[in-house]
């Protein structure tokens, strides 16, 4: 175990650093940043100092070379556009859609597998039926349909909770709904999915046969079957809202890694693109190494 | 397909007949293929058919409330910020946004889902390669690619396709193996190599029909993704940009509307939600159809709810 | 232990952010940005602008648009010695929020410090690029500003300037000090920022005592969030979420709209040509329903208020007929006509482009155009607005709007039409010498000749398809008594801010 996280490591920082010089590169061909950052009417002096100032001037590989420099004494650059460091800004964000991510994935988890399992329990049941339905249409419904609805049901006529930014435990309520929505379809299908293949399969017969009670069959049996796909599309999902969950914060104003991370890729702040993206592919490999773990402990004839 | 010609010979009327027959002892299977090939004669014909009248504007009459007959037929589902008839605008959209939607759903499927043969069934080198690959492609935001692309090519559909495909990569990948790291351990594939089965079988005959349904079940959910992330796009400057049309792009302009005017967003996402409903029924009825164990469910169901 | 400790984090991210308990002399405002910076020098950037200017940061002089007059602020008075070189004098016993007194030397600094090459501040780039400028101290309350050439207009420039102690340092700050009423007590980044009153203002005390700025992107939601009283005022809503007379106000926002022609391409160095384009769009058509309906059609790329602004143009009207028959006799007279002309816009530049933006490519093709409408983002959309412009290319318009609420048109007339102006499409060497001239012109004078270029431009070279002054909508609770003006484009003075 400690020799596959320890060669797992080994491969996921050298991917890291494949991703670094990826982005830095590729990043750099989208463009100059400086005429974004100066009024429309600098005068080309002005262009030059910021350009010199901003070390735009140089061969990319020196600004590579310099970047890499500073990376080693963890100096992970600075934002043009907030003139602050770069990983500071980008940590900031980072915590809230972290917290945001943790606890929608939380919730979508239990929901999908309990409902999931319960509907392909009895297929093309009432109950099946119904989730199915309601669950495809949240995850086919454009997201600021629901954000901007229930801001105007929940806030504005019905006066329950504020319309949006942070501050209680009641300012969590509406973007956690809109961000659970997405997620929960889709994982919900897949549960029911695997649920129902896994509980026609031979063994799960062979216990029903046996005489042991339906429910346990569902859960112990079946789940554990059904689970290998069920955890890698929340890990999937998980990642998307790591990487920003873009419509909720900008709507609902939670100062989060999404709305950064799309400003700085508009604004060319390399920097903080850079740092950005370091933090949520940690996370992501941390993440899918957690996930490989789960199929090893799950079903115990994997093994890496 | 139900299309009969004179040419069919019997046993191929047979088969049309049970595929029909099966089809119809779904009554929601059978309303969601009947929308689906509508969208599809929509996307092959609605663009000859009525390019004029979705392109025709009218800033007088922009925002004309749906369910009112006295502009004609064509204004039935309102009409949009220009004054454009909001239906035969979601009929002709329905080409591009197909070409988009299915273009990238089908491209990432089958490359992710390669990918993660190979990586969960052999057990070399490239299996961990691939994986971080797979890493690498879910830590880089999507929007940093499009733009890129952007940057380096023409915002055109097949470019979207190129950007949505790779992004949505990962998920098959994944998925593949993870359910590929299972099946290969059951006893019948150990029995299949044991007899010296090949490689190439084993994977063909014998993984790929297990690892089958749950990809379905994804990528059904994914076309609505795909769709609604293509708008996304296109509120940034890359995808499609007006005057071409996409459901997606429709739902991203009608956007500030919601609240005043709900049914220029409203109609192309219901468009989008039903044609992933459909999908997604379809798929569901096809796996029971096809699966030889689970077929019983249809015959006999057919005759009890029908 | 260590998912108590992620745990922890989880939750104190949940509590903390702004839970405020509102006296009922506070105010929020909630903006549609988060300020990227709040340095004093970047303050000509309207979102900075709107925080700062007034209340934290003050200027030697202030314009007012509504009068169109230059009142004294810091500066008590000024004159022109000679030639170039102007005397402010200063006002005594104003302290900054640190402390510190105000006296030419704070002057001095925050002069050298917007030029400096160390730091790229926009109001130097903006206000104070192009010549030579230079502060001399007379005595601690009485400085000598220098340029070179001359600068008629200098006591409207310290207008945009700053002014921050000397001991501020050579990059951009966090905690911004200045003169104002105010100052930043509390500044949670992509939360709030929070300003108090300070209790050794100088001037008369304002009625607000703290305002709370916070921000959100989406226009239903500040809409909403003054609706409900969570805000107090939400500066720019959408026209769209402007659906209450007795909480809304639409003002003029200083900013015009016109399609840039590039002149040196052809069929667009076709006088005939732009004529036929100009008369080929019908403006009506928007107002009201596109473009709120308090928009005027545009003459010049100024606003109406700006010195010399020409009153007697015509808007060119709606002539369908007249634009088909300029474009068949340019034809006729061999100009390629028929050739795809490319409509370049800037996604999100203001509201509605996208469709207005396709509108007007609808209606240049219903007149026989062949255009095609491209939106871009917008580091990929300078590169078609600004010089230089790309070889070989095609026929361009590109969809622009220009912000000039300092009232004088220097600030807009080279960088629009001058020959190397950067985003200039124009390349006529008579009407450069004629804004060289007017740029140096003081006065009457300076009225007269300005009108005369806009005339040029408007009915004798016919350098764009102007479209309108745009108006903005604020929402104001209505225990407030305030009224947007033009100036709230670019900036908002709790100060001016009373309650019912």
């Amino acid at each position: 175990m400690k020799r596959f996280i320890g060669k797992r490591a080994m491969a996921s920082a050298i991917s890291l650093v494949g991703l670094i010089v990826l982005v830095f590169f590729l990043s750099r061909l989208t463009g100059d940043p400086t005429d974004l950052y100066l009024p429309i009417d600098a005068t080309q002096e002005m262009r030059d100092k910021f350009r010199e100032l901003h070390g735009l001037n140089d061969p990319l590989i020196v600004q590579f070379g310099r970047y890499v420099w500073d990376l080693l004494h963890f100096d992970f650059g600075e934002s043009i556009r907030q003139a602050r460091p770069a990983m500071e800004v980008v940590l900031e964000g980072f915590r809230w859609t972290l917290t945001l991510a943790v606890i929608t994935m939380t919730l979508v988890t239990v929901a999908a597998i309990v409902i999931g399992s319960l509907a392909a329990f009895k297929v093309g049941g009432v109950f099946d039926r119904i989730t199915s339905f309601f669950s495809l249409i949240g995850a086919s419904a454009p997201d600021f349909w629901i954000a901007i609805v229930g801001i105007v049901i929940f806030a504005v006529q019905l006066r329950w909770l504020p319309t949006s930014g942070t501050g209680t435990i009641w300012h969590w309520i509406l973007p956690i709904s809109v961000l659970f929505i997405r997620p929960f379809g889709l994982i919900l299908q897949v549960v029911r999915g695997s649920m129902i293949t896994a509980l026609s399969s031979a063994y799960v017969k062979t216990a029903k046969a046996k005489g042991v009670p339906p429910r346990p069959i569902i859960f112990v049996h079946g789940l554990r079957n059904a689970m290998l796909p069920v955890i890698t599309v929340i890990g999937d999902q998980a990642a998307g809202i790591l990487n920003g969950a873009v419509v909720v914060e900008t709507i609902f104003g939670f100062p989060g890694i999404g709305k950064l991370m799309i400003d700085a890729i508009l604004q060319r702040d390399f920097a903080v693109i850079l740092a950005a993206i370091m933090v949520s592919a940690v996370a992501i490999f941390i993440m899918n190494l957690l996930i490989d773990l789960a199929y090893a402990m799950l079903d115990p004839r994997i093994r890496y | 397909m139900s299309q009969t010609n004179t040419t069919t010979t019997p046993k191929e009327r047979g088969r049309i007949g049970t595929f029909i027959r099966l089809l119809w002892a779904d009554k929601f299977a059978f309303f969601a293929a009947l929308f689906l090939l509508v969208v599809v004669l929509c996307a092959i014909f609605g663009p000859i058919w009525l390019s004029d009248e979705a392109t025709r504007q009218n800033l007088r009459g922009r925002n004309a409330p749906p369910f009112e007959l006295s502009r004609g037929f064509m204004y039935i589902l309102g009409a949009d910020q220009l004054g454009r008839p909001l239906l035969p605008r979601i009929i002709v959209a329905a080409q591009n946004t197909m070409a988009v939607a299915a273009g990238a759903v089908i491209c990432s499927m089958i490359i992710g889902s390669a990918l993660g043969l190979v990586a969960g069934y052999t057990r070399s080198r490239w299996s961990g390669a691939i994986m971080r690959l797979g890493d690498v492609i879910m830590s880089f935001p999507s929007l940093l690619l499009a733009v890129i692309v952007l940057y380096m090519l023409e915002p055109s559909v097949a470019n979207i396709v190129l950007v949505l495909a790779i992004t949505r990569i990962p998920i098959y990948l994944r998925t593949t193996r993870a359910e590929v790291l299972e099946v290969r351990e059951r006893m019948f594939i150990s029995a299949a190599r044991v007899m010296g089965t090949s490689d190439r079988r084993i994977v063909f005959r014998h993984i790929l029909p297990v690892v089958m349904p749950t990809l379905i079940t994804i990528a059904t959910l994914d076309f609505a993704f795909v769709m609604l992330a293509e708008s996304s796009l296109s509120f940034l400057g890359i995808g499609i940009q007006p005057p071409e049309i996409t459901w997606g792009l429709m739902v991203s302009q009608g956007r500030p509307y919601l609240t005043n005017a709900w049914w220029l967003s409203f109609w192309p996402g219901l468009a989008i939600i039903l044609t992933t409903l459909s999908l997604n029924l379809l798929s569901a009825w096809m796996r029971i159809a096809l699966d030889p164990v689970q077929r019983w469910r249809l015959e006999m169901g057919g005759r009890k709810n029908g | 232990m260590k998912t108590t400790l992620f745990g922890a984090l989880l939750a104190s991210t949940i509590m903390s952010g702004a839970a405020f308990a509102q006296d009922k002399t506070d105010v929020t405002i909630v903006l549609s940005e988060e300020l990227e910076l709040i340095d004093p020098c970047m303050s000509s950037q309207s979102n900075i602008g709107r925080v700062l200017l007034g209340n934290i940061s003050e200027t030697l002089t202030v314009y007012e648009p509504a009068t169109a007059t230059l009142k004294p602020l810091l500066a008590e008075s000024w004159e022109e010695t000679q030639p170039g070189t102007w005397r402010f004098k200063l006002r005594q016993g104003v302290k900054f929020s640190d402390g510190t007194d105000f006296k030419a030397q704070d002057v001095i600094h925050s002069l050298e410090r917007t030029i400096s090459d160390k730091m790229t501040c926009e109001v130097g780039g903006k206000y104070f690029g192009g010549f030579k400028i230079n502060a001399t101290k007379v005595d601690d309350f009485t400085i000598d500003i220098t340029t070179d050439p001359a600068q008629p207009i200098l006591p409207l420039l310290m207008s945009s300037l700053t002014i921050v102690p000397e001991e501020t340092p050579l990059e951009m700050v966090q905690q911004p000090i200045g003169t104002g009423p105010y100052a930043m007590t509390e500044r949670n980044i992509g939360t709030n920022i929070v300003l108090t009153q300070r209790a050794d203002y100088w001037g008369d005390k304002p009625k607000v005592t703290k305002a709370t700025y916070v921000f959100r992107d989406d226009s239903a939601v500040r809409a909403a969030m003054v609706e409900v009283g969570e805000a107090d005022i939400a500066p720019v809503i959408s026209e769209l979420d402007a659906t209450n007379p007795d909480m809304d106000f639409s003002y003029p926002n200083s900013e015009t709209t016109y399609l840039r022609v590039d002149h040196a391409t052809a069929p667009l160095n076709d006088r005939r040509v732009r004529e036929a384009m100009n008369l080929a769009i019908d403006r009506d058509a928007f107002i009201g329903t596109l473009v709120g309906k308090d928009s005027a059609k545009a003459t010049a790329v100024v606003p109406p208020t700006t010195l010399g602004y020409n009153k007697d143009l015509k808007p060119y009207p709606f002539d369908l007929e007249r634009a088909k028959a300029l474009l068949a006799e340019a034809k006729a007279a061999g100009v390629p006509v028929d050739q795809e002309i490319l409509i370049v816009g800037r996604l999100g530049m203001f509201p509605n482009i996208s469709e207005i933006l396709e509108a007007m490519s609808q209606m240049l093709n219903d007149a026989g155009f062949n255009t095609k409408l491209e939106m871009k983002e917008v580091a990929d959309y300078n590169t078609y607005y600004n010089r230089p412009f790309a070889e070989g290319r095609g026929p361009q318009l590109v969809a622009a709007q220009h912000d000039n609420a300092k009232g004088d048109p220097v600030f807009s007339m080279y960088f629009k039409y001058g020959t190397e102006g950067l985003q200039s499409g124009l390349v006529y060497p008579e009407l450069d010498a004629e804004i060289a001239k007017a740029t140096e012109a003081s006065g009457d004078d300076r009225a007269a000749l300005w009108s005369d270029v806009m005339k040029d431009i408007h009915e004798n070279l016919i350098g764009d398809v102007e479209m309108f002054h745009m108006v903005g909508f604020s929402r104001v609770n209505p225990r407030l008594d305030f009224t947007p003006t033009i100036s709230t484009n670019s900036e908002l003075r709790l100060s001016e801010i009373g309650f019912k």
